[in-house]
């Protein structure tokens, strides 16, 4: 029987390297190219025929789209227009992969923190970029906000700034231990279904319940990704 | 836990980065444009389509108002007629019955006349009949002739008291 973790592992499907730096095609990598297809094949071949009364397939992709333009939108304004297709990227790709993990004996990226902190670092340096672009040196006042009394400064800078840097942590555990854990249970008590007997039916129940509700994180942890980039970006273009 | 060991880090990442800008590109350069466009288009028919409405809708109300005017045009045209006709009726009505009063006034006056000449005629005849009927009564009973006149005379006397 194979322990908890054991669907975490990383296995090499072609030893790759690069300089001295491992670089192999993981079962990870496989995942990913999995889950950047099934979102093309989905965003393409729905809308092929381009009809002004959309179908089932193509409703579902203009859905996605209006909804990650929505999201874009409300949180960013028109300013971020031009940050639209990364962030749709971001929601599609964190999503598929959440999902795909769902499928029994597969492999979900997104449960390892090295991607999901690759991602939020990737968003944080950007989003700092874009801020001093804009903003240039006031961009600092994120630090100290407007109209705050200058003997705060002491207390308040500090707590910012860390507030400030711990961003791209957040962003990646929270999508981390989600995954893991959700997976963890899933295994976990699944385990006990073959164990106990005829009693089995017991944690079958549980195992359903929770299969729905892990299906229900994989959306909700995908959205809140995105949200989170969305308003790190609201920041960085409008300041407070 | 697989997730710490960082010997697999440099691999996850990057592929990580090589999958996720093939998508970025595959998004951005066809698959966003596309949905856009057909969301674009068919905000734009249904936009064309409401002003088609729009027009059509104006163009009804003026049919509308169109007809509305001929046919308040055409209800007074023939309440003018009906009152033109319905004056015409009252204006020949009354000459008519002016006509039939002066027609059975003329007969009144006529059979009246009539009666009065009729009247007179038999008042007449019968002074005449009570004088000769006086005179020869006169003559039977006392032989005395008397003359048409002095009876006439005394016949109208009586008659006229």
């Amino acid at each position: 029987m194979a322990g908890p973790l054991e669907q975490f592992e990383i296995k090499p499907l072609a030893e790759l390297s690069l300089g001295g730096i491992d670089i192999s095609f993981t079962n990870s990598a496989l995942w990913m190219v999995f889950a950047a297809v099934l979102v093309t094949c989905f965003m393409t071949l729905s809308m092929r025929r381009g009809a002004l009364v959309p179908g089932r397939w193509q409703g579902a992709a203009e859905v996605m789209y209006e909804f990650v333009a929505n999201m874009l939108k409300d949180n960013v304004g028109s300013a971020g227009r031009k940050y639209f297709p990364f962030i749709f990227t971001l929601f599609m790709f964190v999503m598929f992969g959440n999902l795909l993990g769902m499928i029994p004996h597969s492999f979900t990226f997104t449960s390892h923190i090295a991607v999901n902190f690759a991602l939020a670092l990737v968003i944080f340096i950007g989003v700092t970029v874009i801020g001093f672009m804009r903003h240039g040196t006031h961009y600092l006042r994120m630090f100290f906000p407007e109209g705050a009394p200058i003997a705060t400064a002491i207390i308040l800078v500090p707590i910012e700034i860390i507030s400030y840097f711990s961003r791209p942590f957040s962003l990646a555990i929270r999508l981390f231990a989600n995954m893991t854990v959700g997976h963890i249970m899933l295994k976990v008590i699944g385990g006990f279904v073959g164990l106990i007997g005829i009693l089995g039916v017991l944690p079958f129940a549980l195992l359903t319940g929770i299969t729905v509700l892990e299906f229900g994180i994989a959306a909700l942890q995908a959205y809140v990704f995105t949200i989170l980039t969305c308003i790190y970006l609201h920041d960085a273009i409008h300041m407070h | 836990m697989p997730q710490f060991d960082i010997a697999t880090f440099s691999a996850q990442i990057f592929w990580l980065f090589v999958i996720f800008a093939v998508l970025y590109v595959l998004m951005s350069k066809i698959a966003l444009p596309k949905v856009g466009e057909v969301l674009e288009r068919r905000q734009k028919t249904i936009e064309d389509n409401l002003g088609k409405a729009r027009a059509l809708k104006d163009e009804t109300d003026a049919a509308i108002a169109k007809y509305e005017a001929a046919l308040a045009e055409a209800r007074n045209a023939a309440q003018a007629d009906i009152r033109e006709a319905s004056e015409k009726a009252a204006a020949e009505q009354a000459k008519k019955t002016e006509a039939l009063v002066k027609k059975l006034s003329k007969k009144t006056s006529d059979a009246e006349k009539a009666i009065a000449d009729a009247k007179t005629e038999a008042l007449t005849g019968v002074a005449e009949a009570a004088s000769e009927i006086a005179r020869e009564a006169t003559e039977k009973l006392i032989g005395v002739k008397v003359q048409a006149k002095t009876a006439d005379k005394a016949v109208s006397a009586i008659v006229g008291e």
